[in-house]
């Protein structure tokens, strides 16, 4: 039955894909920007949701304009966009997940970003990472996103902690004395397996001067600085430190809350949801930089807006992606949903400028890392995850797990 | 699709050995006269299906098959037809992928002990609620058969729940006596036993359906007589009610094999595959291939393997378990 669903799908793709090749490409020269038209827009998730609102305010400054918002969940927009994609029915603008430009990029069904409008030096060099593959930009960054560390300030006081941990040693010290002397039952959440682990490792990775992919675009899992990350993230599952078994769907907010977990590196979606959840938690907790190993350098996560290839209405388009990656767009689209704005000039007023929270993330984000855009970026960070998992289940040293992934990474690297 | 071939084959072959009605050749002769009318009103009848199952079924495995033997990637979405032919470099990579052997072990582990605990634990309800029940025996029925049509989403919910290693209600009641019990999910020994479990329980009750109907088509005089020779309980189970019961038996077996071999939503749900790919099913394996990685030659190969799988233990199982009393 399951098997029939998947043959199912595999082959209505190719069936769209033949059919695009059937029909050729919609091409012409496309429409003004001033002309009458309707934009359709993909957003995913939260964005997709509020992003309707930006809209209708946008349509009273441009009167010519529909602009069309299709939410997407994101357990399906991958699937989606491929399918789109094979149609050749993909939106006037799409977000584009990070870990997904690199592919749909080399599908050639993105249209490069006009530099007239939108320049790297506005932009997060992480985020502007994000939306560039192969030498070219196809996404203007929207927001970011990145992992600071999120700890209880009243267990802190009780395991004698009096400030948070500013290097990885002082990580593991903390640690320690949240569960000896707070009572804490672990002393911080790290994942230790399955789906996306890696964005757990990155962390630690990125602090010891290790990468997946180093800047010349070779894989460099195996380095030095990566064994050595991998031994220091391993060890907090030897030494019970971590928990090493942790369920699909695991919400970590719930054992921060009763101090089950006092420590946890943690998305800026988690400060609101943290506040709304557990309101009693208010000023039990903080945020504070990754704690440093030869530097503080977190990972960088976001999206960023493309315009499809095929669009008949690129030029409009364009200008809804630059009022949208515009200092103003940013602004208003922090109020809205507290993404962090991709722009830095939006960092410049506000909250965004004033609340020292805010300047923890401003902080991280400036010096946070992103994986390079690649094809198959999916398949080569699952190697890293079975790399960490056996390494966190105590099956293999960190230096053999991270030889093996070198090797399959190698094969998949472009 | 040969599942229907098994009940209908043995009728068909009565009809032919019977002797009335004018023998085989008067037959044919009519059925040839009036064969081109029927057939223009008979596939007419079947349009609708035919369509469909043109479309959404043979179309996908004649692409899937041709597939198979490319490297269609990510890349081939938008130019499908420069996929390059790989020959059966797929199929030969297959076997050389230790993930795809553990998912092929996993699988076969989850039916071995699955189909038969199933069937067994099904029978047994259904003799049950045929024999030893009489109040509520509609509410048992029910019981037995929700899990059948809940879906696995909140199914996969309430487990989670119930298997969770902290405060679940397995670890509660463990930690009233004085045990501990295993993190189940989690462990890589204790994962598929969980996930088995959870299949048994949800499929328990198609078979036990089948089983009742079944139960209630065996001849009461049968039973009667067995009795009246002395059988004891144990006796009549063996003698009588499994050998009536064989061509249920039979049907459920393999309907239940078909489907544990695909086992996919289970795995997906609760543990998506982990922990250290202890869980990882041929369906799921194929399914990440395919959609995560976007290797659909690759998981067409696969998709292939599986059923040829599926293909040979049904036949096999039809083989074997063939009614050979009549």
């Amino acid at each position: 039955m399951n098997r029939a669903t998947a043959t199912g799908s595999i082959a209505l793709t190719l069936a769209s894909a033949l059919t695009l090749t059937a029909c050729g490409g919609s091409g012409g020269a496309g429409v003004a920007a001033d002309a009458k038209q309707t934009l359709t827009v993909w957003a995913m998730g939260t964005e997709g949701e509020k992003l309707g609102d930006v809209a209708e305010e946008y349509e009273k400054t441009h009167s010519n304009l529909t602009v069309k918002v299709t939410p997407i969940g994101w357990d399906v927009a991958h699937q989606k966009l491929v399918a789109a994609a094979a149609a050749g029915k993909l939106p006037d603008v799409v977000q584009m997940g990070g870990s997904y430009l690199g592919e749909f990029a080399d599908m050639g069904v993105l249209e490069p970003v006009d530099s007239k409008t939108i320049h790297e030096t506005d932009y997060f060099p992480a985020a502007w990472q994000q939306g560039s593959y192969d030498g070219k930009t196809y996404g203007a960054p929207w927001y970011v996103d990145t992992r600071v560390l999120f700890y209880r300030t009243d267990l802190a006081k009780k395991a004698g902690i009096e400030k948070a941990p500013a290097t990885m040693a002082d990580l593991q010290s903390a640690a320690e004395a949240y569960q000896k002397k707070a009572g804490s039952k672990w002393g911080l959440s790290i994942q230790p397996g399955g789906l996306d682990t890696v964005q757990s490792f990155y962390q630690f990775l990125y602090s010891a001067g290790g990468a997946i992919i180093d800047d010349d675009g070779k894989a460099a899992v195996n380095s030095a600085a990566a064994v050595k990350a991998l031994e220091n993230y391993g060890s907090y599952f030897d030494k019970g430190l971590s928990e090493k078994s942790v369920r699909p769907g695991y919400d970590v907010t719930k054992d921060f809350n009763t101090g089950a977990v006092p420590m946890f590196f943690g998305g800026p979606w988690l400060t609101n949801l943290i506040d709304e959840n557990y309101p009693d938690l208010k000023d039990k907790w903080a945020v504070a930089p990754v704690p440093a190993d030869a530097a503080s350098v977190s990972m960088a996560g976001g999206s960023s807006l493309a315009i499809s290839a095929d669009s008949d209405h690129k030029a409009a388009a364009k200008e809804l992606v630059a009022y949208l990656t515009g200092e103003k767009g940013q602004t208003d689209w922090f109020e809205r949903t507290n993404d962090l704005p991709a722009n830095t000039a939006a960092w410049t007023s506000g909250d965004l400028a004033d609340d020292p929270t805010m300047q923890v993330w401003r902080q991280q984000m400036d010096t946070a890392r992103a994986t390079p855009s690649q094809p198959k970026l999916t398949e080569i960070t699952s190697k890293v995850d079975t790399a960490i998992e056996s390494v966190t289940q105590g099956k293999s040293s960190a230096k053999e797990a991270l030889d093996k992934a070198q090797s399959e990474i190698e094969g998949l690297v472009q | 699709m040969s599942l229907t071939t098994g009940p209908a084959a043995p009728q068909a072959a009565a009809v032919d050995k019977s002797p009335h009605g004018g023998g085989k050749a008067g037959r044919k002769r009519r059925a040839n006269r009036s064969l081109s009318k029927h057939n223009l009103t008979g596939w007419l009848f079947s349009t609708p299906f035919l369509v469909l199952f043109g479309v959404f079924m043979l179309f996908p495995i004649v692409a899937t098959l041709l597939m198979s033997f490319t490297d269609f990637g990510a890349r081939n979405v938008t130019r499908p037809l420069e996929a390059e032919f790989v020959g059966l470099d797929n199929y030969t990579r297959l076997f050389q992928d230790d993930k795809f052997l553990k998912a092929l072990f996993n699988t076969g582990y989850f039916v071995v002990v699955g189909v038969p605990a199933t069937i067994v634990l099904g029978l047994l309800a259904a003799i049950l609620l045929n024999n030893g029940i009489h109040r509520a025996r509609t509410l048992f029925r029910v019981g037995f058969y929700a899990p059948v049509v809940t879906t696995i989403v909140a199914v996969a919910v309430v487990w989670r729940f119930v298997l969770d290693p902290s405060d679940g209600l397995i670890a509660s009641l463990a930690s009233e006596v004085g045990l501990t019990a295993p993190d189940f999910l989690g462990s890589e020994t204790w994962a598929m036993p969980s996930l088995i479990a959870m299949a048994v329980w949800r499929n328990l009750g198609t078979v036990m359906v089948l089983c009742i109907a079944g139960l209630q088509a065996i001849p009461t005089d049968v039973r009667e007589a067995a009795r009246l020779d002395g059988a004891g309980a144990w006796q009549e189970l063996r003698g009588i009610t499994i050998p009536l019961l064989r061509p249920t038996l039979l049907y459920a077996t393999v309907i239940t094999t078909i489907g544990y071999l695909n086992v996919f939503e289970e795995p997906f749900v609760m543990t998506q595959g982990g922990p250290s790919d202890s869980t990882l099913t041929v369906s799921l394996d194929m399914y990440r291939e395919g959609f995560n990685f976007f290797h659909m030659g690759y998981a067409s190969a696969m998709a292939y393997v599986l059923f040829v799988v599926i293909m040979g233990i049904t036949v096999l199982q039809l083989r074997l378990l063939k009614d050979n009393t009549r």
